[in-house]
């Protein structure tokens, strides 16, 4: 599918917050190679460690956390060894982008969208302001602002949500970066609105040639754009694999469990599925599988050893001792049974916001 | 933006006028007004003679608005004019006129009444604290025109016209207007002054009896200084008048006439100290300036490294300088900068002309602001820090200097700005304290004085000049905003 040419490689990564003289592990050992031109969409809930893994690859963590052990390594550069805000410059905006969740406060209010353009290309190209503001305007067309010369020294608050998004997708592709990063970046925005922005990142997407990570809770979204999705849980990865893998042939429960809870299959007058228990506290060290507790497969082992990853293809793993050859026969949760027709069907018949033809092609080409 | 500004204005004068008519009102109807004598130094040798006790009360009063009052002098002498028999024989209590004067008074309404040792006649009449309010607004702003002055003599020529002036500069003149030069040029800020719109805010009394409230606090103190200068009459000559605010005199007296070649003859003096408006104000905008110069940037600074030492320095400083009262650290600055700098610890040992008299004043008003500059500052800085544009910023790749200075400064600036046309006003209101202990002749203590020595006029005028430059200050700083914040317009109504 796509040329397995690794441009980011994460091996055993650990990130620790101070909090109040406890250590808090937020990101324990995560492994994950990530592919030029490929999108992976990370999934998980709210404290699963998703945007501290992204904050974590540019430098932007809090100043109580630091990366305690583990390599990042992009274009043969250690960034995990990188500490002061100083080094970061050439790699953030400049080879790693990001676009956050909220177009309303992305953008500084008292400044004009062109200079907020502006000065990110003169920081990292070097260029003259004409000539950057020559660019900008460009960049802005090309992400559908028209009358872009005229817009140029408008103020964020002249804008809607997602022109303001646009525009933020703009600033983080001014120089033209290896990977951006998506945290959420269309959860504020509305259903029409959040499908035109998707399809303008996959658009410049295929026309740049960068890597984008997504980091969602919207399965819609991830179903929508992603090639491969790595799912979290308590700071790290259960379960990755290509996007038909994950949603059709997932292995471990905590990714059933998900699944279950796409409100789109839930059935009329049933009660949609929901997860009870709450994730372990991250200040222990945990004995075993983290999601042990929560699963109502759980197993004897699964409360005293961590499981590994078990290879289910050569694309799709899963840290689950369900996968086990040793483990008795045991029936997958009902709702995740057929999932695949469920979704074509679901797709097809329209009621899913966002862009229909986009979504049912996106399946149709896979299945 | 037009209609905007026109509605503003006009509920700017409403809010005036209300807030003087409570004022007013409150002033004249709850200070009883045999309060006003407390501190008048005429009245304890007029004890002993209770008609002029009395009379001297009444005329007092009338002065300030209180009433009208007349008396069977003022209506003797309108018949037969001074110093006769008839007039003499008219005054007394049992007289035809004295009759007449009783009835037609109390056909008026007015309220009758007999001195107790002369037994003459006096009557008055109360004025309504409203009915005063309005009249306080109806005389407000005084126009000068060459039909001003009332005067019998004949001669008197009523004109305007361009002439020089003492120093061969042109001006405009005036015959028969209160004032001599209506509107003339010389080497003071602003270089072209007039003196044809007044406002009238009324006449001091007890303290600077018979000066009027602005002039009061708005023309130079201390000692006559003189100057030479071309006299009209004299020539060449060392003298401390200051022609150019010479007002029309209807008698003049043997010095006057050897001085003055016509009846301008009453005017201001040159005198070594700027007025009190003025001292205040140049103490206040250097203080203020100093203040932000130094505050804003070390805010900065705090807020660009929260927590390190110097944040925490910054932070004792302001906590230090918010928990010690006022008094005490202006009485050590005072200490210091006397014992060991050698700068003078009082305002009048060197004067408002040497510039060291200003220094540790000035330092003694900075120290305190600067603190709560600093900490304003630092606190707005570190609340947009917060912001998510600053996370997108840093995520562009810009240096934490840049951010700092690109983007969180110019939000944070803003609500700083918007205070600094009322601080810049409000140098004029002075600062009671440091004026205190440096014995400034300024204007911080003029308001409580005024109210403890029940000057009623200046209390109300004082109020009128505060609540104007207030509601101007407000106006000023939220127009600044437009500038500096593109969200905010100055609309009636749309606008986002």
């Amino acid at each position: 599918m796509k040329g397995r040419d690794t441009i980011l490689s994460i091996r055993d990564l650990e990130v620790t917050f101070k909090v109040r003289d406890r250590q808090l592990k937020a990101i324990r050992r995560i492994s994950f190679d990530l592919y030029r031109g490929e999108t992976l969409a990370i999934v998980g809930e709210s404290g699963s460690g998703k945007s501290v893994l992204m904050k974590s690859l540019t430098g932007m963590l809090e100043s109580n956390g630091t990366v305690s052990g583990g390599s990042i390594r992009f274009f043969g550069e250690e960034l995990a060894q990188k500490k002061k805000p100083r080094e970061w410059e050439s790699i953030r905006g400049a080879k790693i982008a990001t676009v956050f969740q909220d177009p309303m406060t992305s953008l500084n209010p008292v400044r004009t969208i062109g200079s907020q353009i502006v000065e990110v290309m003169m920081k990292h190209q070097r260029c003259s302001r004409k000539r950057a503001k020559q660019l900008a305007i460009e960049l802005m067309e090309r992400v559908g602002i028209s009358e872009a010369a005229e817009r140029f020294d408008a103020y964020p608050h002249e804008y809607s949500g997602g022109m303001r998004q646009r525009i933020v997708i703009a600033i983080a592709l001014a120089c033209r970066p290896q990977i951006l990063i998506c945290d959420e970046p269309t959860t504020a925005l509305d259903v029409t609105v959040q499908a035109q922005i998707l399809n303008l990142i996959k658009q410049l997407q295929q026309e740049e040639g960068f890597t984008t990570i997504y980091i969602t809770h919207d399965l819609g979204v991830v179903a929508n754009v992603a090639d491969r999705v790595a799912v979290m849980y308590a700071g790290q990865i259960v379960e990755y694999g290509e996007v038909e893998e994950i949603f059709y042939e997932s292995a471990h429960p905590y990714t059933w469990a998900l699944l279950s809870s796409l409100p789109q299959l839930g059935q009329k007058g049933e009660r949609l599925f929901s997860l009870h228990g709450t994730p372990p506290s991250l200040y222990h060290d945990i004995v075993g599988d983290a999601f042990a507790p929560r699963n109502q497969y759980a197993m004897r082992i699964d409360f005293e050893e961590e499981p590994p990853f078990f290879e289910i293809t050569p694309t799709h793993y899963a840290k689950t001792w369900l996968c086990d050859p040793r483990v008795p026969f045991f029936k997958r949760p009902k709702a995740i049974e057929g999932l695949h027709q469920k979704m074509v069907m679901i797709y097809q018949g329209g009621n899913v916001s966002g862009n229909r033809e986009e979504r049912s092609f996106s399946f149709n080409s896979r299945s | 933006m037009r209609r905007y500004l026109i509605k503003r204005f006009l509920r700017s004068l409403l809010s005036i006028f209300i807030v003087m008519t409570i004022v007013f009102t409150l002033v004249y109807s709850v200070v009883p007004r045999d309060r006003v004598f407390f501190s008048d130094v005429n009245i304890e040798k007029l004890q002993k003679r209770p008609d002029d006790y009395l009379n001297y009360k009444y005329i007092q009063w009338e002065k300030l608005g209180y009433l009208k009052y007349e008396t069977i002098q003022d209506y003797c002498r309108g018949l037969y004019g001074d110093a006769n028999g008839e007039y003499v024989r008219c005054l007394l209590p049992d007289s035809s006129e004295t009759k007449e004067f009783v009835s037609s008074k109390q056909e008026e309404g007015w309220e009758v009444s007999f001195f107790e040792e002369s037994g003459q006649a006096y009557s008055f009449e109360e004025i309504s604290p409203l009915k005063r309010a309005l009249n306080w607004w109806a005389n407000l702003i005084q126009i000068d025109s060459p039909n001003r002055v009332k005067s019998e003599e004949a001669t008197l020529k009523r004109q305007i016209y361009v002439g020089k002036d003492f120093n061969d500069r042109l001006a405009l003149m005036c015959s028969g207007c209160e004032n001599k030069y209506l509107i003339y040029f010389d080497q003071k800020f602003p270089f072209i002054h007039q003196n044809i719109v007044k406002l009238n805010l009324g006449v001091s009394y007890p303290t600077y009896s018979g000066q009027e409230v602005l002039e009061v606090i708005t023309s130079s103190q201390g000692e006559k200084v003189k100057q030479e200068l071309k006299e009209p009459i004299n020539g060449q000559e060392a003298s401390s008048i200051n022609y150019y605010t010479c007002r029309y005199k209807e008698t003049l007296d043997a010095l006057e006439k050897k001085n003055f070649s016509d009846h301008y003859a009453d005017c201001d003096a040159i005198r070594t100290d700027p007025s009190m408006m003025k001292i205040s104000f140049i103490m206040g905008f250097i203080s203020l300036v100093l203040t932000y110069v130094i505050g804003l940037p070390l805010g900065v600074y705090m807020a660009r490294h929260q927590g390190r030492w110097g944040d925490r320095l910054g932070q004792w400083y302001i906590i230090f300088m918010n928990a010690i009262p006022g008094l005490a650290y202006i009485v050590f600055i005072r200490f210091i900068g006397g014992k060991y700098f050698g700068l003078p610890s009082m305002f009048p040992m060197l004067g408002a002309e040497d510039p060291r008299s200003y220094i540790l004043p000035i330092l003694s008003l900075t120290l305190g602001a600067t603190a709560s500059r600093m900490m304003w500052m630092r606190r707005y800085m570190i609340d947009q820090s917060q912001m998510d544009y600053v996370k997108f910023a840093r995520a562009k790749g810009l240096s934490e200097r840049e951010i700092f200075s690109k983007h969180i400064f110019r939000n944070a600036i803003i609500p700083m700005v918007h205070g600094i046309p009322a601080a810049i006003i409000f140098c004029i209101s002075g600062a009671l304290i440091t004026e205190g202990v440096y014995g400034i002749p300024g204007m911080g203590k003029i308001l409580p004085d005024s109210i403890s020595i029940y000057n009623n006029s200046m209390v109300v005028g004082l109020t009128f000049i505060f609540t104007t430059l207030s509601i101007l200050s407000t106006f000023l700083g939220d127009w600044l905003l437009t500038k500096i914040d593109p969200r905010i317009r100055l609309e009636d109504k749309g606008g986002n």
